[in-house]
């Protein structure tokens, strides 16, 4: 990886900009509107990133990571609303049941490797999103979901003068997730995360249990996805079964694709910009101007999955490596021509 | 014994759903190796030529007209399998993930289209008055729309063994399937049983939307979303590459679910997935799959 010297300072200047803009003054992100939508994008960044993790580090395709997201979500909602646990403690037991489920799922799919892991995965999640779905016991609500109860939360949470403190858990939570990331990775698991990703017959050969380390990894990206699930739950007030929709886990990956896989930031960014996106796209199309296109054509463009799907199939055929690939290519010619 | 008989024999019908997506995802997958998630846009496709055929003919229709718009459905799905892999699939030889990631791409863009142009909503589908009658199977009542999915499935499934039991191409497909290098080093085209593989993957799953649109009332570019993953559920528990194996993993999983369903009220999705883990966990490879080299 290319490294320039001035790239941590300038993570160190964006995060404190983004963490100080609420409150300096009079600026697009002091205004409740804004800071929910970042709120969100910050969400689905830290949540890409997980899935990084995944797919860009470690080489498994899964299409279950929905899964672990929604369970965040839900067993923080279960356990809140039935006033079992306040949020604090709600959060860590449903990051801890997520990384239980994680390692169950895990090890039966991991005896899989490639596409069948892939599809294992799929189904496992589908299988999940049903149960959701169903309202076992009457605790998931069925279709429609459960609302969070807001008088049992911490009251800073509430109301929409308050939206800043949800931007800065949601900002909190994604810079905790590229905290761990970052360690995990840049630790020595995550040099055989790589590994395996390159070559897994070498690392059987050099006698490291690989199905171990494909474990490790699936379930420390399920509990980041089940803390990330807590936080949703704060900034969409309500778990519904669309978080463990297998479309949930598409957009992931279409968020690392187009962001770029194992730069870290390039899934983060990829995340932030594809949420962001696909809401003010919706705006977009509600205007009048666009009311004037023909069906044949605007139809499927007032649609975010059409432009972001024809991305997609663009940056896996002509840029794998997507959005931070680029950058890097970019540097990698300017280095190269200087050196010369 | 009527509830046995009633449950059992729906249980074969969603089964033969199930196996006319899951035939061509298991062969596509044996031969190329390619995870296939345009396959549900291939089902989408079929479903809405095959019902705009169907609707010009009036609001009902007679069995071979519905017969005949089955077959457009399913050609027109296979001739789009056919174009998808000529276009895309084929330029990302050997790399099998980013194959599977532009499948769901072309999954996106096809749902969006769908959707824009037609929205989202159910249109019925213009079925034989003859679907909603009954028929008398020892005691039961079961529904003729049945017999229909049933007996399109084992055509589908002789058809197809005759295919790669008699043909030259069949022949072809079935040395790819168990080692695609060595047929290459051979001299083969092994490309021209590619695309042999997903016209006729495509049309079953054409077939199986026109199916899919009678047996959920209607028309949508939303139907396709639980047969694609039944479908991989099926291909992971029959076996990669093995269409018996699709069909018997169909069937088992349709009468299963069903029975599921109706002892253990809407347990069905559970009980399969329980039934998947448990295939992984004995045998890996499916019921009548081999084990890779």
């Amino acid at each position: 990886m290319l490294r320039w010297k001035y790239s941590r300072p300038l993570l160190g200047v964006v995060m404190a900009l983004l963490a100080l803009a609420p409150i300096l003054g009079d600026n697009p992100l002091s205004r409740p509107g804004l800071q929910q939508t970042m709120a969100v994008a910050f969400i689905w960044g830290g949540l890409a990133l997980t899935y990084d993790l995944l797919f860009g580090f470690t080489g498994l395709l899964s299409f279950g990571h929905a899964l672990y997201f929604a369970t965040g979500v839900y067993v923080t909602c279960i356990l809140i609303n039935h006033e079992v646990v306040s949020w604090w403690l709600a959060s860590l037991i449903a990051i801890a049941v997520s990384a239980l489920l994680a390692l169950l799922v895990g090890a039966a799919s991991l005896r899989t490797t490639g596409i069948t892991f892939a599809m294992v995965t799929l189904a496992f999640g589908e299988a999940g999103h049903v149960i959701l779905e169903r309202n076992f016991f009457n605790l998931t609500g069925g279709e429609n979901g459960i609302a969070l109860n807001a008088n049992l939360i911490p009251q800073f949470w509430i109301s929409v003068v308050n939206t800043k403190y949800i931007y800065w858990t949601a900002l909190a939570a994604m810079a905790l997730t590229y905290a761990v990331i970052w360690w995990v990775t840049e630790s020595s698991a995550g040099r055989v995360f790589a590994a395996l990703r390159d070559n897994e017959l070498r690392v059987q050969v050099l006698g490291l249990n690989t199905q171990r380390f494909k474990l490790l990894a699936f379930v420390i990206s399920a509990a980041l996805a089940a803390l990330l699930g807590d936080v949703m739950l704060l900034a969409a007030g309500s778990a519904a079964p669309r978080f463990a929709d297998a479309g949930v886990t598409i957009s992931l990956l279409l968020m690392v694709v187009l962001g770029g896989a194992v730069t870290r930031w390039g899934a983060v960014i990829g995340g932030i910009i594809y949420s962001v996106a696909t809401t003010r796209m919706q705006d977009l199309t509600q205007q009048e101007f666009f009311k004037t296109i023909p069906k044949l054509i605007g139809g499927p463009i007032a649609e975010p999955a059409f432009v972001l799907g024809l991305l997609f199939i663009f940056v896996v055929m002509f840029a794998p490596g997507g959005l931070s690939g680029a950058y890097y290519k970019l540097r990698l010619r300017a280095i190269t021509k200087k050196s010369q | 014994m009527e509830t046995f008989i009633l449950i059992g024999i729906t249980g074969i019908g969603l089964g033969a759903l199930y196996f006319l997506v899951a035939s061509g995802l298991s062969l596509i997958y044996g031969l190329m190796g390619v995870l296939n998630f345009a396959h549900g846009s291939f089902l989408t496709v079929g479903a809405f030529v095959g019902f705009w055929v169907a609707s010009k003919m009036g609001f009902e229709t007679t069995i071979p007209e519905f017969l005949l718009a089955m077959i457009i459905g399913g050609l027109a799905a296979g001739l789009f399998a056919l174009l998808i892999e000529q276009l895309l699939i084929t330029r990302l030889y050997e790399r099998h993930i980013d194959q599977a990631l532009v499948t769901v791409g072309v999954s996106l863009v096809v749902g969006a289209v769908l959707g824009g142009w037609f929205g989202n909503d159910l249109r019925m589908f213009p079925t034989p008055m003859w679907f909603l009658t009954a028929i008398d199977i020892g005691g039961a009542q079961i529904p003729a729309d049945r017999v229909i999915y049933i007996s399109t499935a084992i055509l589908l499934l002789i058809g197809n063994w005759a295919l790669l039991k008699f043909t030259r191409i069949g022949l072809i497909i079935r040395a790819g399937v168990e080692n695609r290098h060595m047929v290459d080093a051979l001299g083969i085209n092994v490309r021209k049983a590619f695309s042999t593989v997903f016209f006729l993957g495509g049309f079953a799953a054409g077939v199986g939307g026109v199916l899919v649109s009678v047996y959920s009332n209607g028309v949508s570019p939303l139907i396709a979303g639980s047969y694609l993953i039944y479908g991989f559920i099926v291909v992971v528990i029959g076996g990669m590459g093995s269409v018996p194996g699709s069909f018997l993993a169909a069937m088992l999983i349709g009468i299963i679910k069903q029975f599921a369903n109706y002892y253990a009220t809407g347990l069905g999705d559970f009980v399969v997935v329980i039934l998947l883990a448990v295939v992984l966990l004995i045998r890996p490879q499916g019921l009548l799959g081999k084990v890779r080299a």
